[in-house]
């Protein structure tokens, strides 16, 4: 028995959205109200030992067999350790260091700056008007630090300026070089489809909406192709489906930290 | 045919080297003098454009970052297993080397830079240290070395990473309280990448890491010292380094003691 906790299909709520629908695993979907940190309200999953600590932010939780398991690149490679059919994971040893490179990537620099992006341009708006004293009970029970930093900048909508254009330095940087990639390949790594294109298209499916000056069909025709590629397949239209607002590219949440340094 | 390029056998560079020597597989050591720029110099950009150490190469393919380097290991030769079979427990090791390379390592080597690094550059010539700075291929790095040359890590940047150290060694102790090993019932990479970056804590942080307040981590650590992959390892190293580690050497009969650090 699989369940699922996740919010709307976007960033790392959609990477096991989307290896679910492709390796045809039936779940139970619990869709989570994360702007209106339904996770830090009681009677709300307790999380275990292991998953305590988040470390991509506000991500989503697979159980299986009563274990909880986080960190949505690592949920998609837990399904490709414990279950069979359709592999996303290319055999070959060098392919897969490949995709754990661009997973690194990914995690470490790109997502962290579209959710600040993300986050500063949808969920601060959202966030207006949300009652002071329940925030303050609510931010209490966020387990890192950094992220409750990250979800009082939200509330205060407070973004310096050098965060925002630090951001948009890594978008162009993870842009430039998945354009470089897309260019003499269909696919990220290797010549089939696999589990870093999943990682990297959930975090780049909003980049069209929320940075347009640096994704578009002129700037970056490579990567819009892929983009529409992704979504052709129907296990990326079924998690995409899933959205409860019709607008999955507009829902953030705080996301993984930005390196502190080097 | 596999080369490593690496600096001194410990933190980064020290993961691929130990794999390799517990994988039983052999390989063309390069050492990178870190402290004399030469993961900069032209030569090396040719092996790695990104100037990081370090770098691995098999049958002339770079594979990329150290912690994939060990999964590469362990997944392209034969040997002794360094990940578990079990999808929980090899999932527990992803979470782990994670948690080691985004939250504990960084903490740790902005102090290894600060009281390491940093002092030992500062006796050279500025004039020359700029010019090396800025032949620094990744703007993070430069960033990186600038701050450790200078000396600039602010006191709430060294105050944030000693609280991060304290919390993971908190949290790593309450795992090794439960089970042998970081990810479960067998050694593997997440094991590897937690010894290279924490073995010096007991002296650096001996008030955080010592036999009365985490007794199942210096247990651990001196577990992994023991192992003949280690040694291997160590022999590597050049400067004086590793030899920080021979405090976890029970033979030595030194006690890693809070009390009277």
């Amino acid at each position: 028995m699989l369940e699922l906790y996740h919010w709307e299909p976007n960033g790392s709520g959609l990477k096991p959205l989307i290896a679910l629908h492709e390796k045809q695993l039936e779940f139970h979907s619990h869709y989570v109200d994360v702007p209106a940190l339904e996770q830090y309200r009681p009677g709300f999953l307790k999380p275990s030992a292991e998953t305590r600590l988040p470390l991509e932010g506000e991500g989503p939780i697979l159980i299986h067999d009563g274990r909880q398991i986080t960190e949505s690149l690592f949920i998609i490679e837990y399904l490709e350790d414990a279950f069979a059919g359709t592999s996303l994971r290319p055999a070959e040893p060098i392919l897969h260091a490949r995709i754990l490179a661009w997973a690194r990537f990914i995690n470490e620099v790109l997502m962290p700056a579209v959710s600040t992006l993300g986050c500063r341009a949808y969920l601060a708006p959202k966030l207006k008007g949300f009652d002071r004293a329940t925030l303050a009970s609510l931010l209490e029970r966020v387990p890192t630090k950094y992220l409750r930093e990250a979800w009082q900048s939200a509330f205060d909508n407070s973004y310096p300026d050098d965060l925002i254009e630090d951001s948009r330095r890594k978008v162009a940087l993870g842009v430039r070089r998945l354009e470089d990639a897309l260019s003499s390949a269909q696919w990220l790594v290797g010549s089939s489809y696999s589990l870093a294109d999943i990682d990297a298209f959930s975090i780049c499916n909003s980049l069209p909406t929320l940075t347009p000056e640096l994704v578009s069909a002129s700037a970056t025709p490579r990567l819009l192709q892929w983009l529409a590629r992704m979504r052709e397949r129907p296990a990326v239209h079924a998690a995409l489906a899933l959205s409860r607002t019709g607008k999955p590219e507009q829902a953030f949440a705080p996301g993984a930290e930005h390196a502190r340094w080097g | 045919m596999l080369t490593i390029y690496h600096w001194e056998p410990n933190a980064n560079s020290g993961k691929p080297i130990l794999a390799a020597f517990e994988k039983g597989v052999e390989f063309d050591s390069r050492y990178i003098d870190m402290l004399a720029f030469e993961q900069h110099a032209p030569e090396y950009l040719k092996v790695n454009p990104n100037g990081t150490v370090p770098a691995m190469i098999h049958d002339g393919v770079l594979v990329p970052e150290s912690t994939v380097m060990m999964e590469y290991i362990d997944g392209s030769f034969e040997g002794p297993k360094l990940r578990p079979d079990d999808p929980f427990e090899r999932w527990r090791m992803r979470w782990w080397c994670r948690y080691f390379d985004q939250v504990i390592g960084p903490s740790i080597s902005m102090f290894g830079w600060s009281f390491f690094v940093g002092p030992a550059m500062r006796t050279r010539d500025p004039e020359e240290l700029k010019a090396r700075i800025e032949r620094i291929p990744l703007k993070e790095r430069r960033i990186a070395w600038s701050k450790a040359i200078y000396g600039t890590f602010s006191p709430e940047e060294m105050a944030e990473s000693g609280r991060r150290i304290a919390a993971g060694v908190e949290h790593l102790e309450g795992a090794l309280s439960e089970r042998a090993w970081v990810a479960g019932h067998s050694y593997s990479i997440a094991d590897i990448a937690g010894f290279n970056m924490m073995a010096g804590l007991p002296l650096m942080n001996p008030q955080v890491v010592n036999d009365t307040v985490t007794p199942h981590i210096l247990e651990w650590l001196r577990k992994i010292n023991e192992r003949p992959a280690i040694r291997r390892s160590f022999a590597l190293g050049r400067t004086e380094l590793v030899k920080r580690y021979a405090h976890l050497d029970r033979r030595s009969g030194a006690a890693a003691g809070g009390d009277h650090a």
